[in-house]
């Protein structure tokens, strides 16, 4: 993709969607070299070679979503995934920008894979940005070097699929954070209460016979670093938020002025534990999917805005992984392609949720914590612009998946609203048939 | 004819494919008590009891049953420590099928796993325990005990005393129990109970129990097996929840004892309940539920090969 020109670029007739004024409108946008140059009703472009006309009539048209947590796998497990293809699932989701949790192999704790995730983000169909390791080698031991990760790109922190066990580590590496005002993102789990656990603690678990996993072992946790950013004023981001209790405590943090934010994946919004009675084993995710008393209360949440984003937690998975007894199989669903459509699906058509307010925990909102200047659309800036056809119905299907893994939770579903083009460093990278 | 030719779970059983399976039992009890106990029903098909984890009672219930019925039956024993990730159990299976197997008796440590099998081959399977989830033959064979002994179900008082979280008899059990019109209790401490189990009927002691029960069902109560759920000791469960001679002598007239076997005898059950006699004796029935068990692994075999 390096170095090729960029064709000039002209979407007619979409609903723009303004997330960061909370407005929407229609209008035209034209894209020169890759800068979005004009942004109104009727603009007319001399017809020439080089131009894609893109009829956005019936269609919304967004910033490009900002994905802050997503497994693309490399280096270590290219089999699963790797970031460029990685970047073209997000793509083909309508996802610009992504952020990268760091359990690769070698694991993200040192410059030299910061930056190689940097170089390759520069050759992917999308922006890839390194999350690093809190502590080395996410062991939970040694703090990692975060002011020379931090000065390299490492855009936030964390030891996702593991909390750091060590209370007195945790409180010194949120003190350290706020040297640099770092972004932590944590993944809270006390592992002893969450043990070999492998589905939500409750009714479902009682009857399948598999071995539960409490909402406790998310909320102590939750409750030990809301404690923790108090006093040491870090500024702590909870990822993949699942409980009702999480949520609970995430509101009265931020009544009191914790600098805390958190998000949600597509998944906990979508459904309940009820959907283990089938033993799918992609329905196999940390945290578990949880009861829907719990999703009641994320999708609550979104409504009185405790929640900031929502976030894919893109979890690759081979078949050899997925294609096993429950006790077995790897946890994690991949979801970067049905981002939007689950998302829309359940808080726009059923929870009536405004699109600006739902786009902007896609795109302003996670930006906002990240730090970045992404997830709007604004002239004189490189376009990274998302087109979704939100009539359209689409049966999700294995064959269709472009990630390199295809243990998708919604295989099967029928989500609506599809994205029909993606622009993202300037370039349109993806267009459906 | 059985409507499903798999038998996965209690729950998918329909009140008529119960009966089906019970009134053929009758037939099949006949046959064992013969002389010769030989028909040739299922002469020329295969059947491998395929075990991943150890098991005596109920693979040899299986492979009498099987041959009971002139069935040729294979064997096939793994522990369940060998087969690790990256040893498909759908690759092992598929080599089964490839030899033109008519059923296959699963055992497997993992819950689940009959749904996962199920859904890759096309032969009828039947559950022989799946982890911690199912075991629906010794559900049935249980329940053709009570009847056998009450000749009805409607309104029966069932306590079911012990582990109730580790326990996939209690799960196959409680659904078919209740299934037939019986009331259940639960007889647990908290630590073998689900987190929040306000919605089924639970005691915490046998005390609460002994009396009114018409079946005192009692679990094995695996020490081995809980991992972090710990019961204090052996005392502490034999002052709450043990059938001692005691116990026994407060239950009511008529009503019996079961228990899926193998008994931790001093630990669920006193030696002296074990082997007492005369009409406290007579209410262990343990030993004509494996009598029933062959009679009723026949009536499957036999209604989804015959």
């Amino acid at each position: 993709m390096k170095g090729n020109k960029k064709k000039n670029i002209l979407i007619k007739s979409g609903r723009v969607i303004d997330p960061q004024h909370g407005k929407e409108f229609v209008s035209d946008i034209y894209i020169k070299d890759g800068i979005i140059s004009k942004v109104g009703e009727n603009i007319s472009i001399k017809e020439d070679d080089d131009i894609v006309k893109i009829n956005a009539e019936n269609c919304i048209v967004s910033p490009g979503f900002v994905d802050m947590h997503v497994h693309l796998r490399d280096p270590g497990f290219e089999d699963e995934e790797t970031i460029e293809t990685g970047a073209l699932a997000a793509v083909k989701g309508g996802i610009t920008t992504v952020a990268c949790m760091p359990n690769t192999r070698p694991v993200i704790d040192s410059q030299s894979l910061v930056k190689y995730v940097l170089e390759k983000s520069l050759e992917s169909a999308c922006t890839v940005l390194p999350v690093a390791a809190m502590t080395a080698g996410l062991e939970g031991k040694h703090i990692t070097e975060m002011g020379l990760l931090a000065e390299t790109g490492a855009i936030g922190f964390s030891d996702d699929g593991n909390s750091v066990n060590d209370s007195r580590l945790m409180y010194e590496i949120m003190r350290y954070s706020t040297q640099f005002d770092l972004l932590l993102i944590l993944h809270e789990e006390d592992s002893l209460m969450s043990g070999e656990g492998l589905i939500h603690e409750g009714y479902f678990s009682t009857i399948l016979g598999l071995e539960g996993i409490s909402s406790l072992s998310d909320d102590l946790m939750i409750a030990r670093d809301i404690t923790l950013a108090r006093r040491s004023g870090a500024r702590i981001h909870i990822t993949h938020l699942s409980t009702k209790g999480g949520v609970e405590m995430v509101r009265k943090a931020k009544e009191e002025g914790v600098r805390i934010t958190c998000d949600i994946t597509p998944h906990h919004l979508f459904f309940n534990d009820s959907s283990l009675t089938s033993f799918n084993t992609n329905f196999k995710v940390k945290p578990p999917i949880r009861s829907e008393e719990d999703r009641l209360a994320l999708i609550e949440g979104i409504k009185e805005g405790v929640i900031d984003a929502i976030a894919s937690d893109h979890a690759p998975h081979l078949d050899t992984e997925k294609n096993t007894t429950f006790k077995l199989a790897s946890f994690g669903t991949i979801s970067l392609e049905t981002l939007f459509g689950a998302s829309f699906s359940k808080l726009y058509i059923e929870e009536k949720i405004s699109l600006p307010k739902l786009i902007s925990l896609i795109t302003i909102s996670p930006a906002r914590i990240l730090g970045i200047d992404a997830g709007k659309i604004e002239v004189g800036k490189v376009a990274n612009i998302t087109v979704i056809d939100t009539e359209k119905e689409e049966e999700i299907k294995r064959e269709n998946i472009v990630s390199k893994s295809k243990n998708s939770v919604f295989i099967g579903q029928k989500l609506k609203g599809k994205v029909i083009c993606t622009i993202s460093k300037g370039k349109l990278v993806y267009r459906s048939e | 004819m059985l409507r499903r030719k798999s038998i996965t779970d209690t729950e998918s059983l329909s009140l008529e494919d119960i009966e089906l399976i019970l009134s053929n039992a009758d037939s099949f009890l006949e046959v064992s008590r013969r002389d010769v106990k030989k028909v040739p029903t299922l002469r020329g098909k295969t059947i491998v009891n395929l075990f991943f984890e150890p098991s005596t009672r109920t693979r040899t219930s299986f492979e009498i049953a099987a041959k009971r019925l002139s069935a040729d039956l294979i064997n096939f024993s793994s522990s369940g420590s060998s087969i690790k990730k990256g040893e498909s159990i759908i690759d092992t299976l598929k080599t089964m099928l490839s030899m033109k197997v008519d059923l296959v008796v699963i055992r497997h440590s993992d819950s689940g796993v009959i749904k996962l099998i199920d859904r890759f081959i096309n032969v009828p399977v039947i559950n022989a325990g799946d982890g911690k989830h199912q075991h629906p033959t010794q559900a049935l064979l249980d329940l053709y005990t009570i009847r056998k002994k009450f000749g009805k179900f409607e309104g029966l008082k069932v306590a079911i005393i012990g582990d109730f979280i580790n326990s996939r008899v209690a799960r196959s059990n409680v659904n078919l129990f209740e299934k037939m019109g019986m009331e259940v209790t639960i007889v647990s401490p908290t630590m073998l109970l689900p987190e929040d189990f306000s919605k089924m009927n639970v005691r915490h002691r046998i005390d609460d129990v002994i009396e009114e029960s018409d079946i005192i069902y009692i679990l094995r109560m695996q020490f081995e097996r809980q991992n972090r759920r710990f019961y204090p000791s052996i005392m502490e469960y034999n002052r709450f929840l043990s059938l001692d001679s005691r116990r026994l002598r407060k239950m009511k007239p008529g009503s019996i004892i079961m228990h899926p076997g193998p008994v931790n005898r001093g630990i669920e059950i006193t030696d002296e309940v074990m082997d007492a006699t005369g009409n406290f004796g007579g209410k262990i029935i343990i030993n004509e539920q494996v009598t029933y068990g062959v009679a009723v692994r026949m009536a499957l075999l036999y209604l989804i090969l015959g």
